[in-house]
């Protein structure tokens, strides 16, 4: 008997349902599409700060000061310690090998030009260079990843080629030298090993290297005479905001008085915090310093948590108004169909059997509207992703229990309200239209 | 007769009027709320990349080159041509200039940085000091020296330093220990006159460097400015910086402001829904005004502007209420009130307006009924 008013309402009214229901579907939608994209920003926005470049710096142990300015290193070549450029595979060896998106190596060299009169900085670099990794796989990285705000005018260098790239302010000193003339570069003045070089194009960075000569990294070590070898290294790494415990696991690694809990420890080692990540590096990597570039690194946190938890509360606001609205239009269908109410009543329905059969058809309808709310809320999520961050957010599936329940809760709510006024009322008042 | 009506209908339905006086108030106070925060998001966003330090550079026009070759470097700007900085530049905006030479400390070669030693915080927000900042660019007897060259150098905050160029001596007491993560870690920073007579570079410059605020689109107009003001050097704005701040900060405005238009058609579509649940209430009442010759255009009306008044009245509650809600996001998200802003009580209140009138329309399809039917109920 039951079941059949169940049916009977629904085959008989199905007008009245489409209002609810299309409240529903919509509410449920956005709810889904905030929800989805609120879990994934994270991780999203982690990704667009590698626009800002490496967010580490790895160099060898110091054994004298870097001179350095603006990028530029004075000291004499032989001076200093250098990094083995065949290690660098081990980079993607670390726990938090997949968090490493790129690293460049650099090495300055100082070499005699004739074409520039004279002295000029030759720095030895990749743009894209496959490197072995000790799985025996290649790794494509380079500037490509780790500067991507370097714009080139012309082309880049072939890695290997007896090519160059230049500098925007060396060229502008040099007029003669365009994209297509060859540069003479010798180690010295009375050096004899000349290598004639292609300018293939351009280099405008925005930094030191504006003054210089950019060279594929093995033509800069042939030319020193420092085979596999490099002076610094740039790693661009995907890093989970600092905390408390991140805070703590640097310290630690500085001061011996501070020791974390073997699960602090686990916790800390197992998280992508910038202070584990190179502390990870470091133990591949033995005799370098690797240094978190602060500047980077810092705002990278401050500005991920905070869009986060903004991003948090938008959710919650949509949540918020998807629950009004599904209430409001239940409240509504509940009153509309005040003296079907005043029938059941007078033909001897208990208030127990009215207030059932009104709620088994909401949650009948909240499931079917929340379950329909969610496919589109994953489209839309799609679309959002898609044009917010060139890609497609991938649908959470773990939303689907979140969002039929929301569905349900607010849908029932939305009518009990006023099902207890009109089971209150008499029958006859609600049938004579009072 | 028309807005007496109209308040007789409004004074007749207590109970009813304040359900929809409430969905008006909340709808209202989210769309202010989310239109107030989408306003000062940027602001606020901007504010938080400043800690990516300097955004532009002034650098003389010809390459700088090894500074070691004598007062004569050709890669120098004189202080002279940089004195129309200050007056190009928004208020309060962090700037020094500085001039690097190669020096040696107790006997090893060490860079040394000529700055306004009180400007180098606000300059650099990322920068962690154990000692004490140097609170006077004129204090020459203060200097701050890197992490890595304290080490090498076997130095503590408050310990003499000597620094010494071709012949000259200067000597300065280590205020702090500073931990950049760059490459300042390796350098040694004093007063910029007391380098300036150290090296002999009297009122000389190897670059400025600004932190302007307001992102992007402010560096690169102070940029134009301090180009046209400035002819003799070159402005550059740090494209490292300026390029991903802005890439990000649209990214994350798309996001939010997407966002946000999905959250005001909710809340339109609820308000709508239950300004028509209570205009379909008032059938009665629309019967009862065609029987006594009521037209329906004057009869919708009457609804309409009933509604229209609910409107207006939840829209500036809704707005107030609004205000003070994005106020509190902002204090909570970026520890700073996000100012209302006036544009957004009109939008407001208008868009409540408009969505409850909206609401009222289906009264018109009443016409076609006669009324002896709405009366009978059916």
């Amino acid at each position: 008997m039951f079941a059949r008013l169940v049916k009977e309402s629904f085959s008989r009214n199905a007008r009245r349902k489409v209002l609810t229901a299309a409240a529903l579907v919509v509410g449920m939608a956005v709810a889904t599409a905030t929800l989805t994209i609120a879990l994934e920003v994270g991780d999203r926005l982690a990704h667009e700060f590698r626009s800002f470049g490496a967010n580490l710096l790895v160099t060898p142990q110091a054994d004298t000061l870097p001179v350095e300015i603006g990028g530029v290193d004075y000291r004499a070549v032989n001076e200093g310690a250098y990094l083995n450029e065949a290690d660098l595979g081990k980079l993607k060896t670390i726990f938090w090998r997949h968090n490493i998106e790129g690293f460049t190596p650099f090495l300055d060299v100082p070499a005699f030009v004739p074409q520039a009169g004279g002295a000029a900085t030759l720095v030895g670099t990749w743009y894209e260079h496959d490197v072995p990794v000790p799985d025996g796989t290649l790794f494509k990285t380079g500037l490509s990843i780790t500067h991507p705000w370097w714009k080139i005018d012309g082309r880049w260098f072939h890695d290997g080629a007896e090519e160059c790239v230049v500098g925007a302010a060396f060229a502008a000193q040099h007029p003669e030298i365009k994209i297509g003339s060859t540069l003479n570069v010798a180690a010295g003045e009375h050096s004899t090993a000349v290598r004639p070089l292609a300018v293939a194009g351009i280099v405008s960075t925005g930094d030191a290297e504006d003054n210089s000569i950019l060279v594929p990294l093995s033509i800069a070590q042939a030319i020193s005479g420092h085979a596999g070898q490099i002076r610094s290294l740039f790693v661009s790494a995907l890093t989970k905001p600092a905390d408390a415990l991140a805070e703590r696991g640097e310290m630690a690694q500085n001061d011996k008085n501070i020791q974390l809990t073997p699960t602090e420890y686990d916790k800390w080692f197992c998280s992508p915090y910038i202070s584990s990540i190179s502390f990870q590096i470091k133990t591949v990597l033995p005799g370098t310093e690797v240094h978190a570039i602060r500047r980077v690194a810092e705002t990278e946190g401050r500005v991920l948590s905070r869009v986060s938890t903004l991003l948090w509360i938008v959710t919650l606001a949509a949540l918020i108004a998807a629950a009004l609205a599904v209430a409001a239009t239940s409240a509504t269908t509940v009153i509309e169909r005040r003296s079907e109410i005043g029938v059941m009543k007078a033909l001897g329905a208990s208030n127990v059997m009215v207030t059932g059969l009104f709620l088994i058809e909401q949650l009948m309808l909240a499931i079917f509207g929340g379950a329909i709310g969610f496919a589109f809320g994953a489209g839309l999520a799609r679309i959002l992703g898609t044009s917010v961050f060139g890609a497609p957010a991938t649908p959470q599936f773990i939303l689907v229990p979140v969002v039929l329940g929301l569905a349900a809760i607010v849908a029932l709510v939305g009518s009990l309200i006023p099902l207890r006024r009109a089971a209150h009322l008499r029958p006859a008042l609600i049938l004579r239209g009072q | 007769m028309f807005w007496r009506l109209v308040f007789q209908l409004l004074r007749g339905s207590r109970a009813r009027l304040t359900v929809a006086i409430l969905a008006l108030v909340s709808g209202a106070a989210v769309i202010s709320g989310l239109l107030n925060l989408d306003f000062g998001v940027e602001y606020q966003l901007t504010q938080q990349f400043r800690t990516l330090g300097a955004n532009i550079v002034i650098a003389p026009r010809a390459a700088p080159s090894l500074p070691e070759s004598g007062p004569s470097n050709p890669a120098l700007m004189n202080e002279a041509e940089l004195s129309q900085v200050q007056a190009n530049i928004p208020p309060r905006t962090p700037y020094s200039p500085f001039t690097y030479v190669v020096a040696r400390a107790e006997g090893n070669p060490v860079v040394a940085v000529g700055a306004w030693l009180d400007q180098l915080q606000a300059l650099n927000p990322t920068w962690k000091m154990e000692g004490n900042w140097v609170a006077s660019r004129d204090d020459s007897a203060a200097c701050l020296i890197g992490r890595n060259a304290s080490r090498q150098l076997h130095l503590a905050t408050g310990s003499a330093l000597r620094v010494q160029y071709l012949n000259q001596t200067a000597e300065c007491r280590v205020s702090g220990i500073l931990d950049a993560g760059a490459a300042d870690d390796n350098q040694v920073f004093m007063n910029l006159r007391a380098l300036q007579s150290l090296a002999g570079l009297g009122g000389k410059v190897s670059l400025v460097q600004l932190s302007v605020n307001g992102g992007p689109a402010a560096a690169a107009t102070a940029a134009s400015q301090l180009t046209n003001a400035l002819p003799e050097v070159e402005v550059r704005p740090i494209r490292e910086v300026t390029d991903a701040e802005g890439h990000l900060l649209g990214r994350i405005r798309l996001l939010i402001v997407s966002m946000i238009v999905l959250i005001l058609i909710l809340t339109a579509l609820c308000v709508l829904a239950t300004m028509a649940a209570l205009a379909m209430e008032r059938r009665a009442d629309v019967g009862l005004m065609k029987a006594l010759g009521g037209s329906i255009g004057r009869i919708a009306g009457i609804f309409i502007a009933e509604v229209g008044v609910l409107g207006a009245l939840g829209g500036i509650i809704g707005a107030a209420l609004g205000a003070g809600l994005s106020y509190w996001m902002g204090l909570r998200v970026f520890e700073a009130a996000i100012p209302p802003r006036w544009e957004v009580f009109p939008i407001t209140v208008l868009t409540m307006t408009v969505v409850a009138m909206a609401g009222a329309l289906p009264l018109r399809a009443l016409g076609a009924v006669k009324p002896a039917s709405i009366l009978r109920g059916e």
